[in-house]
């Protein structure tokens, strides 16, 4: 059987810069993966690769075994969902108004609002606990409101693989939970794909099964969350020491930079 | 509120149209139209007035819709093609028109006039888009507006160098037409006009929902699914065209493409497929308001509409740049 997702020698050189080099894996269908690593490591460069919304790429990515440069625009979008990094304050949408937008790969032209998208919605305004805001602009929501907010317009795109490019930065810690374990859920029960992308590699260990680090645009390391701290590996990655504390209770210990152990 | 913005744009623009032939030096009312159709009154308000606010109309919709239009591919609200320098393009091509008699037409429709305009409109487009994706910050900041006010420069001092070259006839020519202004006798003008609005209206409405997509960025957009950079040259290629079109007819006529549909945002929300009428009624109702204020305030006189708009317009503009509303 094809993977999912499949990623052969994947570059990426931009001005003449290296940003990724030499990439290779495979994804299957219901993995949750975590990317991480330093900054400038490459990790939206990757991500915009997989989805194609950087295209300058040597190597070849495919989905079902079919190249990504033969799908549409419209064929990845029913595909593969995105919450982009940003803040996204300045939008002149209410919630409901910008998830509806994400219906769009799956409509014909001038056809309006129809009975599923209302289904549809509705489904993901429950999940994500915005029925009472979904009417509300979405400017004059606070930040971990809107996080919410974009994460339930990507989950109305209706895709088997959902793309987090960094969905906690802006959010305090009630909501940094709350949204991942909105995604975990999604994962579990609609067998969802994740890629996550963050900066915050604890965050990442207590969600993702499966670990890709980058460091320098190259692939520094991928497999199971476990072996990843098994070895050290995050001083590596990270250039700098860690001291990891273990009585977690989830098993995955969590990790601090001794240097920030003062 | 809003649902009623938009019956209440249709009235005012109806309204606007219905009233203004009346209204000038000399007021007409039904009654004396009824009572000489052919006579004086009549010839006044059928071969002068009527074509005049009919142009007026055609001219402010389709400004406002391809300032909507660039706002949403700019996504940037202080986007228009006059900001940008679009229309100072428009007007170099049909002044090297004007001054060296390129007098050829295509299919009978497009006149040499509007063909240079076009090409003008064409060759600014084509610049600013170039910066915009040179600078990799992409079209959301200042780097656009500049590189448009760079435009405007480039082509108004061609413009200046061709009109100091011209004779005096010439100068005055192209000096009034460069100040934009709404003039028809009989309904040719209105007719010519009107390709360039049927073009921006029928791209605004099919592509509203892409255009929703494109105001929340360019990368929300190709991953929602919309083929963003064959759907920007399409519509690239249209805004200049009609902007073309127009700027042959009327000359640049101003901020009614900035202004219109930022109004219109306040009445209907962002939804294109609300704005996109209501920027087609408010654009054209309001260039024949400020057409009739521009042939009356000063009567016998008349002042350019142009001048008009672009005074308002400026306001306008230094409103939303200290209030922050963009």
């Amino acid at each position: 059987m094809k993977p999912l997702l499949e990623v052969k020698n994947l570059g990426l050189t931009l001005n003449g810069q290296a940003i990724l080099r030499d990439i290779s894996f495979s994804v299957e269908k219901g993995e949750f993966i975590g990317i991480i690593g330093p900054n400038g490591a490459g990790k939206s460069s990757l991500l915009k690769c997989l989805g194609r919304l950087e295209d300058r790429g040597s190597g070849s990515v495919s989905i079902d075994g079919r190249d990504l440069g033969g799908f549409s625009a419209r064929e990845i979008a029913r595909r593969i969902a995105w919450v982009h990094q940003g803040s996204f304050d300045d939008l002149p949408f209410t919630v409901r108004e910008f998830a509806l937008l994400s219906r769009y790969p799956w409509k014909e032209s001038f056809a309006g609002e129809t009975g599923e998208d209302r289904k549809i919605l509705s489904r993901v305004f429950s999940l994500t606990g915005l029925d009472d805001l979904a009417d509300r602009p979405l400017g004059l929501l606070s930040g971990g409101e809107r996080q919410k907010a974009l994460l339930a317009a990507a989950l109305a795109q209706t895709t088997d693989i959902l793309f987090l490019d960094e969905p906690t930065s802006y959010l305090d810690y009630r909501h940094q939970v709350e949204t991942l374990a909105l995604v975990e859920r999604v994962n579990r029960e609609e067998g969802t794909t994740i890629f996550f992308i963050t900066h915050d590699a604890n965050l990442s260990l207590r969600c993702a099964r499966r670990i890709l680090a980058l460091k320098g645009g190259r692939l520094f390391w991928d497999g199971p969350r476990e072996d990843f701290l098994s070895g050290d590996l995050p001083g590596k990655l990270f250039d700098t020491p860690f001291h990891y504390f273990s009585q977690t209770g989830g098993g995955i210990p969590y990790m601090v930079p001794e240097g920030l152990l003062k | 509120m809003r649902r009623l913005a938009l019956p209440v744009l249709f009235l005012f623009s109806l309204g606007a149209v219905l009233l203004a032939p009346f209204v000038g030096m000399l007021s007409l009312t039904p009654a004396d139209l009824w009572a000489s159709l052919s006579g004086t009154e009549g010839r006044i308000f059928l071969e002068l007035r009527l074509p005049r606010v009919l142009l007026g109309w055609i001219t402010g919709a389709t400004l406002s819709l391809c300032g909507m239009v660039f706002q949403a591919l700019f996504r940037n609200s202080l986007a228009s093609p006059d900001m940008l320098g679009v229309s100072t393009g428009a007007a170099f091509g049909a002044v090297l028109s004007i001054r060296y008699g390129l007098a050829f037409s295509f299919l009978g429709i497009f006149s040499g006039l509007s063909l240079s305009a076009f090409l003008g409109a064409m060759a600014a487009t084509a610049i600013i888009y170039g910066a915009g994706s040179l600078s990799r910050e992409r079209r959301g900041g200042s780097t656009l507006l500049l590189s448009g006010v760079a435009m405007s420069f480039l082509f108004g001092s061609l413009n200046m160098l061709i009109q100091y070259g011209a004779g005096y006839v010439d100068t005055f020519r192209m000096m009034r037409w460069s100040m934009g202004g709404i003039s028809a006798v009989g309904f040719s003008a209105p007719l010519t006009a009107l390709p360039a609005l049927v073009l921006i209206y029928f791209a605004s409405r099919l592509y509203a929902p892409e255009l929703n997509l494109l105001v929340c960025g360019e990368e929300m957009a190709q991953s929602r699914g919309v083929p963003v950079g064959k759907l920007e040259r399409i519509l690239f290629f249209a805004v200049s065209l009609a902007v073309g079109l127009n700027v042959a007819i009327c000359g640049p006529i101003g901020f009614v493409g900035l202004m219109s549909p930022h109004i219109c945002r306040a009445l209907v929300g962002a939804d294109h497929r609300r704005l996109v009428p209501a920027s087609l009624l408010f654009g054209g109702g309001f260039l024949v308001l400020c057409d009739t204020a521009a042939r009356t305030l000063w009567a016998p006189a008349e002042i350019p509409v142009g001048v008009l708009t672009s005074c308002l317009g400026s306001i306008f503009f230094l409103w939303l740049l200290l209030t922050g509303k963009r």
